[in-house]
């Protein structure tokens, strides 16, 4: 059984690389053409992309997922010899990518962005700053002592470098 | 194709994940092993945190802190050590009327007191044979450090309770006051048992690791506060300079007419305070405005200036207190306090000209 499942998962090889759009413009026009003309292509790809749908979360409508599922785990033999770890790229790790790199993305551009700032380089103590940093221990919690300060040059969009 | 193309799926199909889960019976086994290991772990791992206390009962702690730092007497020794500075004030509160009096001297380093009353606050400054006398926007110090109606603050600060304590040979508890947000660094106060005076207090960052701290050495609260002890006494240095210097710098006075505006404040900061004054070791006025939540405080400095300068971060050790200096129109604006950058920034570049 083993066997012949591996053998259609081989037959069916060009369905996950045209979901991952790995396919160069003639595979994809002839996986679609296989596809259209073969009912039992067209449940595998949906089984795969409910597979993709379930692992990006987007599971809600998926009618008789679980049971397929069950069902096909109960028709596979249990393999006891450790399975290599496939080195290629897994889709979990990319959606994660995809995710943090969207959540980065929307921080940044939630600051204020029309005057982002980025440190240029250490400079000395500006010379008039003490008075400013004394004057504020009105409401500082340094009662009585100035903190010691170390400072950079920001350069600002719209101003002068 | 490549030759691994058909593992594309082995670990997501049917099959793959059987491969993963095993038999059932291998799989109860290894819970059967894992499961004493967590319990263990369990039973090794601290305390897990206190959580936010009821909002009504937060305002009680609060509360019973801040009035206990402002109606009551009390006077001692606190030590404030901030990063590898360490300074020892002498400080004593008595009461006057419906208000109080307080004063602070600084025990090692130069000399320095501040006279907080009713009517205002002054610093007194050693200046080789004379003392220099300035005027102090704030009366504030610790443990003088809540607001009078602090509940407000619970808007932007959890309240917790955390374990009991011993400062200055007083039962103290700790009370954290921590922010909700990044626009604000947290406190931890260790109100002293019956009185609720903050004996203790511990200024923190957002991953609760210490900024500054505060704390008595020796504290006698109202009853043993004796009247002749309570009494404030001038200075003893004071005796040996004299002399006050005649220009004390006049009080400072209300921006009558604003040019810059600041369009966007953090969450829950308000303008408290906006006057024009004469700083020591500064020619002409500066107007020095003040953003406050009620507990974190940050200044803005304008100052007249034709010529453009670059554009300036500043940040003290640990990052507890940050500064921003950038020219809005015609004036260089110096933003600071002990606060985080994002409310510094937030501040900073918000400023534009008035239109």
């Amino acid at each position: 059984m083993n066997t012949t499942h591996e053998a259609g998962d081989s037959a069916y090889d060009n369905l996950s690389a045209l979901l991952d759009g790995e396919l160069s413009d003639q595979g994809a026009r002839l996986a679609i053409r296989q596809l259209r003309d073969d009912p039992t292509r067209q449940a595998r790809f949906a089984e795969y992309c409910a597979i993709g749908d379930l692992l990006r979360g987007q599971h809600e409508d998926l009618p008789g997922l679980t049971r397929k599922v069950m069902a096909a785990l109960d028709d596979e033999p249990t393999v006891l010899a450790p399975l290599r770890k496939p080195r290629e790229k897994r889709p979990l790790l990319w959606l994660a990518a995809a995710a943090s790199a969207a959540i980065t993305w929307g921080l940044w551009s939630a600051l204020p962005s029309q005057e982002s700032s980025a440190p240029l380089a250490a400079i000395p103590t500006p010379a008039d700053v003490m008075p400013y940093l004394v004057a504020h221990q009105d409401y500082a919690q340094a009662v009585l002592t100035t903190p010691e300060m170390h400072y950079t040059r920001v350069a600002l969009s719209g101003e002068a470098r | 194709m490549s030759p691994t193309r058909k593992h594309r799926f082995a670990a997501f199909s049917p099959q793959g994940i059987k491969r993963h889960v095993g038999r059932p019976s291998v799989f109860l086994g290894r819970v059967v092993w894992v499961l004493p290991l967590c319990v263990a772990s369990a039973q090794a791992a601290p305390s897990p945190p206190p959580t936010a206390l009821p909002q009504a009962e937060a305002a009680v702690w609060l509360q019973k802190m801040a009035d206990a730092a402002r109606h009551m007497a009390y006077e001692g020794i606190f030590v404030v050590r901030q990063g590898d500075n360490i300074q020892a004030l002498s400080v004593s509160n008595r009461l006057v009327g419906q208000g109080d009096e307080s004063r602070l001297v600084t025990l090692d380093g130069n000399l320095r007191e501040v006279r907080c009353s009713k009517t205002g606050a002054v610093t007194l400054v050693s200046d080789g044979n004379q003392v220099r006398m300035e005027k102090r926007l704030s009366r504030r110090h610790f443990p003088d450090l809540l607001p009078a109606n602090p509940r407000a603050l619970l808007n932007w600060y959890d309240v917790r309770l955390g374990e009991p304590a011993r400062v200055a040979g007083l039962d103290c508890r700790n009370v954290e006051v921590l922010p909700k947000d990044a626009f604000r660094w947290g406190y931890i106060l260790c109100a002293e048992r019956d009185s609720g005076l903050p004996l203790k207090a511990v200024l923190v960052n957002g991953n609760n690791q210490p900024l500054m701290q505060y704390a008595f050495a020796e504290v006698k609260l109202a009853a043993s506060v004796g009247p002749s002890s309570n009494a404030l006494k001038p200075p003893a240095w004071a005796t040996v300079h004299p002399t006050l210097l005649p220009d004390m710098p006049e009080p400072a006075r209300p921006v009558e007419t604003e040019q810059i505006v600041a369009r966007i404040l953090p969450p829950g900061y308000v303008r408290i305070t906006a006057v024009k004054r004469h700083l020591p070791n500064m020619p002409g006025e500066v107007e020095h405005w003040v953003f406050s939540d009620g507990l974190t405080h940050i200044s803005l400095f304008l100052a007249p200036n034709s010529k453009p300068a670059h554009s300036v971060r500043g940040e003290s050790a640990r990052g507890m207190v940050n500064l921003m200096r950038r020219q809005v129109g015609g004036f260089q604006a110096t933003v600071l306090g002990d606060a985080p950058w994002p409310a510094v920034e937030t501040i900073a570049l918000g400023l534009e000209p008035r239109k």
